[in-house]
């Protein structure tokens, strides 16, 4: 019998623990993997690729705060610019879905290319959304999730805004990094609230990633000192304040994390010691028999790393092969675009496992260099 | 059965290595259940502990909340002067109407940035708010941009504290007191003069108007007459019922800590069935003897399972020993109905440990099942001659 082979019919030789040991180390690096994805959609979301291009300009109080539609102007004589749009968050809720995740915004219709160029869809469905006033463009997944195809009624309950939407779908996009947003006319909005004469934000799309510092400086400097001043930032940034306001979720999330690792040794360390402890007697044979402490060492070691790492395969890549193969939008009903396993969360995953196929031989191979050849052949458990 | 359960007890003590590792995975399961949980019951106990049952809170149609709520001065004067309002001592109505405004403040050490809920109150106001009590500092003075601000706020957020400044838009308000709010959901806020946030901010409407009714009969003629009038399109809750509602937030943390209990105990059951198996594997010449003394089958089944039961009993109970040192502490995260910072404890109720000890008692009795079934089912002769 080769090395290789006597460990591993020693790690199967009781195959209910070994299953049970592998499925509790499994369980939690999936767990393991599932918040990390989870920590890294909060702190890290997807980039779109014209996001390095797009500036977001809100009011400088917060984000709940108007901005005056006469700023359109100033900004759209800029130089350096390919095009700006209003954006207004509605807030509203579709039909009587409570959990109505998707966001929608008003906006102007003839500048979605310009702004938002990754939102393909057929030139035909784009011409008919920029004809009809009430009507909107729906994200794939949205539309997914809700059945939904052209031609539809898409009502939408106002929710900060006092006014309900009636709007038709005139096409479904997708291509963009959220496919759940959907977007309808700033001017149908307008309407509806009697011209208030104010819109949510404006985004800019800037002609070359050159031109975004300078850019970012215009515009904030142009309305300085007015009765509505603007915060202009990338896109990036506008994204990482969001990021900055779940404040405590983030930590709370990555303590788990460690809690969920602390768990894991325990458990394979428990099961490692059990599987020691009942053959001592074998192992004060193999001693008597010549072999050397780091063999036997390394004999332990090479079971509880195998036990890791098949924990790993099953735990980590069944997490990688579920995110991967379902849509994340309809596994979190709508919560979430993206679930990425990253292979960074991976590397993570693995490293965990290594270190815990170390850590939970450590104790067991300290009581077998201890022991001494006789008692260990007295032993009768 | 008295026996069998000091039998049991005992055991469960003998192989204490592997029983410290279970108890030990358990707790920590039963922990994070408890603390994410905590979370929830705190934003809940928030919104609980806010409001007067005496008033009530006056609101646009349809508005989730009273940020995105509007009521114009019009409609203000029309519900002030409404006859069954009680009146303070110079003979004013006790009528107060807010204006509320999220505003960006930079965090403290720098962290980001987080908005804020700015609450613009009349004299009226205060009066109705008995729960908020000033501890540091004074009041804020109209026309003066001075601002009173709660003290769990003040540590989350830079140059908050007394005698600092902050920017806003295009005003410098100077925080010239601190409120404690009684662990309501008025600790999230910043108070200033009504009237001054209108004019600051440049808003011409209030956002929500708060009254006192002389007495029950009264309110409920209030809230009939404002809801009969439909041109007014506003309509009236009562303060403690509008709070009780805003915990919108509070459900996906629930979502979460569910999902993290059930996942984490899947893990921790297999680990508990591993000791049992051990444990049963180890001392099968004592269940022939006892089976030889009389016990029958089914006394096995159930002692082995009052034996995992006692064990994930124990873990549970350590997991809610080891989240206690959490309860009361304070932490904060968005606010899905104010869409700014919330500021709330953990909150570790006795009902909270209560569900937590028997979620784990659940955990122990599945896990230890199949084992004791095994204990069960052990043939009486050939365990007497096992080793």
């Amino acid at each position: 019998m080769t090395v290789s082979g006597f460990i591993i019919k020693n790690a199967f030789r009781n195959k209910r623990r070994a299953a049970l040991c592998v499925l509790s180390v499994a369980m939690s690096l999936f767990l393991l993997v599932t918040l990390l994805v989870v920590l890294n959609e909060f702190t890290n979301p997807p980039e779109d690729a014209g996001a390095s291009l797009r500036i977001a300009v809100r009011n400088k109080v917060s984000l709940a705060n108007p901005l005056p539609v006469r700023q359109r102007a100033v900004i759209e004589k800029m130089a350096g610019i390919d095009g700006v749009t209003a954006l207004t968050f509605f807030g509203g809720k579709y039909k009587n879905d409570e959990n109505t995740f998707f966001a929608q915004f008003a906006m102007d219709p003839e500048k979605l290319t310009a702004v938002f160029g990754e939102a393909k869809m057929p030139a035909d469905q784009l011409a008919a959304w920029i004809k009809d006033r009430t009507s909107v463009i729906v994200g794939y997944d949205t539309a997914q999730r809700y059945q939904l195809k052209i031609g539809d009624k898409f009502p939408l309950v106002g929710q900060i805004y006092p006014v309900d939407l009636d709007l038709t779908i005139a096409g479904i996009y997708r291509g963009t990094t959220d496919d759940r947003n959907v977007f309808f006319h700033q001017k149908y909005l307008d309407e509806l609230l009697g011209d208030p004469g104010t819109v949510g934000m404006w985004w800019v799309k800037a002609r070359s990633a050159e031109e975004v510092p300078g850019l970012i400086d215009r515009i904030n400097a142009a309305f300085a000192n007015t009765s509505a001043e603007v915060l202009a930032e990338t896109e990036r940034a506008f994204q990482m304040g969001f990021i900055s306001m779940w404040a405590n979720i983030k930590i709370l999330i990555g303590s788990i994390c460690s809690v969920v690792v602390f768990a894991l040794v325990l458990v394979t360390a428990s099961t490692m010691s059990m599987a020691v402890r009942e053959r001592l007697r074998e192992l004060s044979v193999l001693k008597a028999l010549g072999f050397r402490r780091h063999e036997l060492f390394a004999f332990i070691l090479a079971e509880s790393f195998g036990l890791a790492v098949v924990g790993l395969l099953l735990g980590g890549g069944g997490a990688w092969l579920l995110y991967n193969s379902l849509s994340a939008s309809a596994l979190t009903g709508g919560l979430f675009a993206t679930l990425t396993v990253t292979p960074r969360i991976l590397g993570t995953a693995a490293l965990v496992a290594t270190g815990l196929g170390v850590v939970s031989s450590l104790a067991p191979a300290w009581s077998i260099m201890r022991l001494s050849v006789v008692e260990g052949l007295k032993t009768l458990d | 059965m008295l026996p069998l359960f000091k039998y049991h007890l005992r055991s469960i003590f003998i192989r204490w290595r592997s029983t410290v590792a279970t108890i030990l995975g358990l707790a920590l399961v039963i922990a994070v259940f408890v603390l994410v949980q905590s979370l929830a019951v705190g934003i809940e106990k928030a919104s609980a502990n806010s409001g007067d049952p005496r008033n009530l809170l006056i609101t646009r149609q349809g508005a989730l909340a009273e940020t995105t709520s509007v009521i114009t001065r019009e409609q203000f004067n029309i519900i002030r002067y409404l006859p069954g309002l009680a009146q303070d001592n110079a003979g004013q109505p006790l009528a107060s109407a807010d204006v509320l405004l999220i505003i960006n403040l930079p965090r403290r050490e720098a962290t980001g940035n987080a908005n804020v809920m700015l609450r613009g109150v009349a004299p009226a106001g205060r009066a109705l708010r008995p729960q908020v009590t000033l501890v540091e500092g004074r009041w804020f003075e109209p026309g003066r941009r001075e601002a009173v601000a709660s003290r769990r706020l003040a540590g989350r957020f830079a140059n908050l504290q007394v005698g600092q400044k902050f920017k806003t838009g295009g005003v410098e308000l100077t925080v010239v007191g601190l409120f404690d709010a009684a662990r309501s959901a008025f600790d999230s806020e910043l108070w200033i003069d009504a009237d001054e946030a209108r004019s600051a901010f440049d808003r011409p409407d209030y956002s929500s108007v708060l009254v006192r009714p002389e007495n029950e009969a009264a309110a409920a003629r209030i809230k009939a007459a404002l809801e009969a009038e439909r041109r007014l399109k506003v309509k009236a809750v009562r303060e403690v019922d509008y709070y009780k509602e805003q915990t919108r937030t509070a459900g996906p943390i629930r979502w979460l800590g569910n999902g993290l209990a059930v996942v984490m105990s899947i893990g921790a059951m297999f680990a508990a069935m591993n000791t049992l198996y051990a444990s049963v594997g180890a001392r099968t010449r004592e269940i022939g003897t006892l089976r030889v003394l009389g016990f029958r089958r089914r006394s096995i089944l159930l002692g082995f399972l009052l034996e995992g039961g006692l064990l994930a009993g124990f873990g549970g109970a350590l997991g809610c020993v080891f989240a206690l040192p959490m309860h009361g502490y304070s932490t904060g995260t968005l606010g899905w109905e104010t869409f700014s910072e919330i500021v709330f404890d953990f909150q570790i109720t006795p009902i909270l440990a209560a569900q937590a000890v028997a979620f784990a008692i659940v955990v122990g009795l599945l896990g230890s099942f199949l084992p004791a079934l095994r204990a069960a089912r052990l043939p009486v002769i050939a365990s007497l001659k096992s080793v």
